[in-house]
């Protein structure tokens, strides 16, 4: 068990050192990060902890992938596979449970240490049996194979806008818009197979300039009904909700070229932090886009021509 | 027409492809044979342009990416991709809007299922629908007939045939002398990087024999087999 985590370790290193971090400085970066973006939803929601609560469960949940673990049991036996699945999750849980702690909320952190653990004895199909209908088959990928990854989420913001309308809470709302872009933008992470993007008969210009619509229209389809919603009911708001939308948008088109700027190489850190601090400081998006666009324009020069 | 010339290819220090000068000329079906590591994928990856290499591959269409079907060996699908949105999806990479996909499933295929979950001759079949139905003028086809069923060998054969009749350049590999000397004008033998040898139709039996002797020579009488 001691040598199994001992190679996630070194995995986990691995990708930093690839990525052209050294792996401490990495994790420092990353608890940073985490810590922000922790201390930003406590201080915009008062569901924080359950939608924390319910990140980290879904985080451990994706280690419970049937094949991921017939695999640990194939190499470790069924005693050593319940041990480390347990350790796993309790390692996601971690920060999570900390940071509930550090909000007094004992009661939150102790529901989410015992259904961390509890998730480690379940198996679930990432696979199913059926597909699950999707509006973006006409267009593949990012968004048809997406949606069907996410649709439960998708599903999670039209009902935190219906509570935030409710509850009469504002800022609910535009979180559940952001939350609806954030999933979208989450689209567009990995690097597809380079095969996807030279069979396209496009110049680099207008390979990105095509992505980027799609990207805009789809992400506005499903974004838009909470925008209304929003704007139906907080008429004073419009301004405000336009503005969110707006970097909703800005931050798909600069994950579109941040991902390809570095193609077919996955994102690295360098780059997340760049898109953190735009998180933080939005305007830094009208510099960022312009340069990563002609960065993506040279690096996919040689598939597209 | 598809020409290569002065091709080389090093991977490090590992040449992979030496020289290699080859034409494929329309309406012409070409089959490429070798031993595993010979450079028969990095070859057709090259002309593809998916690598870097020193040398000129020259068409008559330019770029000649966009109009060549390219097969892998192993195609690689999405996850939660069904089979008519890779289709789509190909499809409209080379602008080719296609209304009747269902229509033109001619190998049977659940299209309305995910093809990440298909069985390896199906993601093949699904590969070649989708690089047909993409309307290119040259085509790779990486060990096409690997893992698929015997009715749709024959299909694939077929296909071929059509693909030469319309004037289309067809180049193939195969680990399986018979369904290329089915199927090709010319094979060319590629070893350790080098195109070694060239030949037509009508000495296949020969190049065949050839091969044979070479591969096996006495190996299995070393067996002691009684």
């Amino acid at each position: 068990m001691k040598e199994y985590f001992r190679l996630q370790y070194k995995m986990i290193n691995r990708r930093f050192k690839d990525a052209g971090f050294e792996p401490l400085l990495a994790y420092i970066i990353l608890a940073a990060i985490f810590a922000a973006l922790s201390a930003y939803l406590f201080y915009k929601t008062e569901f924080a902890t359950y939608i924390y609560s319910l990140l980290a469960l879904a985080l451990a949940g994706k280690l419970s992938e049937i094949r991921r673990t017939e695999f640990i049991k194939l190499c470790f036996g069924d005693k050593k596979l319940q041990e480390i699945r347990i350790a796993e999750n309790l390692i996601i849980a971690f920060p999570f449970l900390v940071f509930l702690v550090f909000k007094h909320q004992f009661l939150a952190s102790i529901v989410l240490l015992i259904l961390a653990t509890l998730l480690a004895l379940v198996n679930f199909r990432t696979e199913l049996n059926f597909t699950i209908p999707t509006p973006f088959s006409k267009k593949p990928f990012e968004f048809s194979t997406g949606f069907r990854n996410t649709f439960y989420l998708v599903i999670g913001a039209y009902v935190l806008t219906v509570i935030a309308v409710s509850v009469n809470n504002f800022n609910l709302g535009i979180f559940a818009m952001l939350l609806m872009f954030a999933i979208t933008l989450s689209y567009y992470s990995n690097p597809e197979n380079e095969y996807y993007v030279w069979t396209y008969s496009l110049n680099p210009k207008m390979f990105l300039s095509q992505k980027i619509k799609t990207a805009l229209r789809f992400s506005s389809f499903l974004a838009l009904p909470i925008a209304i919603i929003l704007a139906i009911f907080y008429q004073h708001s419009i301004g405000f909700i336009l503005i969110f939308f707006l970097i909703g948008w800005a931050f798909h088109v600069c994950m579109i070229v941040t991902k390809y700027a570095t193609y077919p190489d996955e994102l690295n850190v360098g780059q997340a932090v760049l898109l953190s601090l735009c998180i933080g400081f939005p305007p830094l998006l009208i510099v960022l886009i312009p340069y990563l666009f002609f960065k993506s324009e040279n690096r996919l020069s040689s598939l597209l021509k | 027409m598809i020409a290569v010339r002065n091709l080389f290819k090093k991977y490090g220090t590992n040449e992979v492809l030496k020289n290699v000068n080859v034409q494929f000329d329309k309406g012409n079906v070409y089959g490429i044979v070798g031993e595993n590591g010979a450079g028969k994928t990095t070859l057709f990856r090259c002309i593809a342009g998916l690598e870097n290499y020193e040398g000129e591959v020259s068409s008559d269409l330019h770029p000649l990416k966009n109009h060549l079907g390219l097969l892998f060996t192993d195609p690689y699908f999405f996850q939660k991709i069904t089979g008519e949105e890779y289709i789509r999806l190909l499809c409209n990479a080379r602008n080719n809007k296609i209304a009747d996909i269902e229509n033109r499933n001619i190998f049977d295929l659940p299209l309305n299922q995910y093809a990440s979950v298909y069985s390896t001759g199906m993601k093949k079949k699904l590969a070649i629908t989708a690089i047909l139905l993409q309307g290119n003028q040259y085509f790779i086809l990486d060990e096409p007939f690997n893992g698929v069923d015997i009715h749709s060998n024959i299909i694939i054969t077929e296909i071929i045939h059509k693909l030469r009749e319309l004037n289309k350049t067809v180049i193939i590999s195969s680990h399986i002398f018979s369904t290329l000397s089915d199927t090709c004008d010319e094979i060319h033998l590629l070893s350790h990087g080098e195109l070694v040898k060239s030949v037509k139709r009508e000495n296949f039996l020969d190049l065949e024999l050839e091969m044979k002797e070479i591969t096996v020579g006495n190996k299995i009488e070393k067996l002691g087999l009684s």
